[in-house]
């Protein structure tokens, strides 16, 4: 069930590097409790999508509404209150790897909580090293983690601040199956539980089935709301049907 | 993205300083990695550049005037003007700045920078400014420092190669340096300091990726840190010139 505002909407949103133009007049609305999946080929600015709607890059034309309410002109105030809605785990984890896995917590939750007690930051911290199996290494650097390890750390870091909105840019990339499988479920029981919004980026057609409540499947300057798993699976779009079945012929050799 | 400009990345820098505060953890961190861990080098390398300062002007005020006796003076002025603040500057633009660039530029482009907003934390509050008041104390301590190490060498090298008494050492050193030149020098070693930091933050900041990118940036800096460095020395002489 959708509540009538969006949470973030991003209107005639246009951007382009040198003369690649990735986005035209592009419109989306994300509500509360949705989960979108955006998936498509490399270069298409999906990244670049959740980096508009975080408020990271703003886009050469167009505005992007949290609440209802211009992000670009929000007062520190509200600007303040935005960031602490928001979680995101970035592609490259982006750990703070000059501190230890139990710091990169630390440190967000001393910042967004200067009033909190170590004793309270440090029964949240292993609260969520616990939910993401992380409880057994807090004083390891980021750099000694495996890939795996490193992901669920940055994903604890997105959560720890119980966000309402959650934006997560290929959480599987680079992870074997089964682990992919394992964060992904992780993802969803978190959403359950802190009952956000989440917006994930993936390459991986298997686990964007296993996330979307809704998929958009992303082309440069074309974006196409397939729907849910079934809906996307027999969606009459030629280059969905080229990206989703990964045939090398088809409409997306001309891109 | 988060583009840098310089002027406007400086003039943040400075208003972070007002509206948001000092991060004293971070200060003490950066007081250690920037100037504490680098007093080693320095004595060292100071050290040596006295010792073949007093060595080559030796040889060469032998070989016109037949006379060395001018050489513990004119040395001592040289390193209290010039030699320990420029040489120790020129080595933290090496050391530091190579480092802070390198740093930076990897948090930008492992989108640790962008963590930091999304925290709602200031970047230049928090990556340039701590290394900024570390680099001024750097400047205040390791001028003096430098200075002294240089004097202590040129002191010791002139009772060992030159066959002069430590006493006379000291009177030359009384008759040619005076309080002001202690004082320019200090100046130049927080202006010198000061520059590092800012221009290795700046070319972390435009960093581009991969690994080359990395490399880049941290040329870019140590070039541009000490260009600015031999230059302000040269506006900055040239300003105290007329305090004389």
């Amino acid at each position: 069930m959708q509540s009538a505002d969006p949470i973030i909407e991003l209107r005639g949103v246009g951007h382009q590097f040198d003369d690649l133009v990735v986005f035209e007049n592009f419109n989306l609305k994300v509500f509360s409790g949705d989960s979108l999946v955006l998936v498509g080929p490399s270069g298409s600015g999906k990244s670049l999508l959740l980096k508009f709607m975080t408020g990271l890059v703003a886009p050469d034309q167009g505005e992007v509404f949290y609440r209802g309410q211009l992000l670009s002109t929000l007062s520190k105030k509200d600007q303040q209150s935005f960031l602490a809605e928001v979680g995101m785990l970035f592609q490259q984890n982006a750990l703070f790897d000059s501190m230890k896995v139990y710091d990169n917590l630390d440190f967000v939750l001393g910042e967004a909580k200067p009033d909190w007690k170590s004793s309270q930051r440090e029964a949240e911290i292993v609260k969520f090293l616990t939910a993401v199996g992380l409880d057994h290494v807090p004083q390891l650097f980021p750099g000694e983690l495996s890939g795996g390890m490193q992901k669920r750390l940055g994903i604890a870091r997105a959560l720890v601040l119980q966000p309402k909105l959650v934006f997560y840019d290929d959480p599987t990339a680079g992870l074997d199956p089964i682990t992919s499988r394992q964060i992904i479920q992780m993802i969803l029981d978190l959403k359950k539980q802190l009952n956000a919004t989440i917006v994930t980026v993936t390459h991986d057609m298997m686990r964007a089935y296993q996330l979307a409540g809704e998929i958009m499947v992303c082309f440069p300057r074309d974006f196409i709301k397939t729907g849910g798993k079934e809906e996307t699976l027999h969606h009459s779009n030629a280059k969905v049907q080229q990206f989703i079945h990964g045939d090398v012929k088809g409409p997306l050799e001309a891109l | 993205m988060f583009k840098v400009q310089f002027i406007p990345m400086v003039l943040a820098t400075l208003e972070s300083l007002f509206t948001e505060g000092i991060r004293f953890k971070e200060l003490v961190k950066h007081i250690d990695d920037l100037a504490y861990k680098s007093l080693n080098i320095i004595v060292v390398c100071v050290s040596f550049a006295a010792a073949v300062t007093i060595v080559e002007a030796s040889f060469h005020m032998k070989m016109i005037l037949h006379d060395d006796s001018l050489v513990p003076g004119f040395a001592a002025m040289l390193i209290v003007r010039e030699l320990a603040v420029v040489v120790m500057a020129l080595l933290l633009a090496a050391k530091i700045g190579a480092g802070i660039a390198a740093e930076v530029g990897q948090m930008k482009i492992s989108e640790q920078v962008d963590a930091l907003r999304l925290l709602g934390i200031n970047p230049f509050n928090f990556l340039v400014l701590p290394r900024l008041l570390a680099c001024l104390l750097a400047g205040v301590t390791l001028s003096l420092i430098a200075n002294s190490v240089c004097l202590l060498t040129a002191a010791a090298v002139s009772v060992y190669e030159l066959d002069q008494s430590v006493t006379y050492f000291m009177v030359a050193f009384r008759r040619f340096v005076v309080m002001k030149d202690l004082w320019f020098s200090v100046i130049k070693g927080m202006t010198f300091c000061a520059v590092i930091p800012l221009v290795s933050c700046y070319y972390g900041f435009r960093c581009e990726p991969g690994a080359a990118g990395v490399g880049r940036a941290t040329t870019k800096s140590v070039v541009s840190s000490s260009i600015a460095i031999i230059v302000i020395d040269f506006i900055l002489t040239y300003i105290f010139s007329h305090f004389y």
